[in-house]
């Protein structure tokens, strides 16, 4: 990114690109998958309070891009939520 | 052919059901499973529950965790009867083997490579109970060094 600024190119521009890099830069954070930081192995689809906080009020699952999990740990989360749901631990949909 | 699996089931049981009902669904179980060579490791009552969505006019039932060592042929026999049953409403049956194999083996995993790095850092592989208050901050702060270096 800061290769491209330095390549010479209009005042004008330049700074306009600068303010923007910055404005990104402070909105981009380093994002730690929940589960990788907490080092959960195992998402178990019985224990309905740790699968709860993936379901917001809707009922719906939560996208990765808002829960911040990586794609392997989304994954198991959806399973387990899954499961859950069958089990009536966990609802399809509320209302 | 059949290779031991470990197996959960979870059942719910409606939420009149008595005691004796309970206990026969159980005994049910135990002979299907020895019946193919496995067994009951385990069993948890969770008790009544309420159930997060109505299931054939029920709003609660009783819920029912066996442990179960056995085969594929066992599961599917277990899948059968359950299904006829008028006590049980709903049941599941999961294979967890694998899924411990593969998270234990990523724990392992874990605690080699965080051993590795600490005796690179020229620190005893196992941090001291006295080095930190949590062990959640310890191996973050080392991953988030070797991504800047």
């Amino acid at each position: 990114m800061s290769d491209e600024r330095s390549t010479g190119r209009g005042r004008g521009r330049d700074k306009g690109d600068k303010a923007k890099g910055e404005r990104r830069s402070f909105s981009r954070r380093r994002r730690v998958c929940k589960f990788c930081a907490e080092k959960i192995d195992y998402i178990n689809y019985k224990d309905v309070r740790q699968l709860a906080s993936f379901i917001p009020e809707r009922g719906k699952l939560q996208p990765r891009r808002i829960s911040g999990a990586c794609a392997l740990h989304q994954r198991k989360v959806r399973t387990a939520i899954a499961r859950a749901r069958q089990l009536a631990l966990l609802p399809y949909v509320t209302d | 052919m059949s290779q031991e699996r470990q197996y959960e089931l979870v059942y719910i049981a409606g939420p009149d059901s008595s005691e004796e009902q309970l206990a026969d669904l159980h005994t049910q179980v135990e002979q299907i499973a020895a019946r193919f060579n496995g067994r009951v490791e385990k069993t948890e009552n969770w008790g009544k529950r309420k159930l997060a969505y109505e299931i054939g006019r029920h709003r609660e039932g009783v819920y029912v965790l066996e442990h179960l060592y056995g085969t594929g042929e066992m599961t599917k026999e277990l899948d059968r009867r359950l299904k006829v049953s008028d006590v049980v409403i709903r049941h599941l049956i999961v294979r967890v083997d694998e899924d411990l194999a593969v998270a234990e083996r990523a724990t392992t995993e874990r605690k080699a490579d965080q051993a590795r790095r600490r005796v690179a850092r020229g620190l005893p592989p196992e941090p001291d109970p006295s080095e930190r208050r949590g062990d959640g901050d310890d191996s973050d702060g080392d991953s988030v060094m070797e991504d800047m270096r």
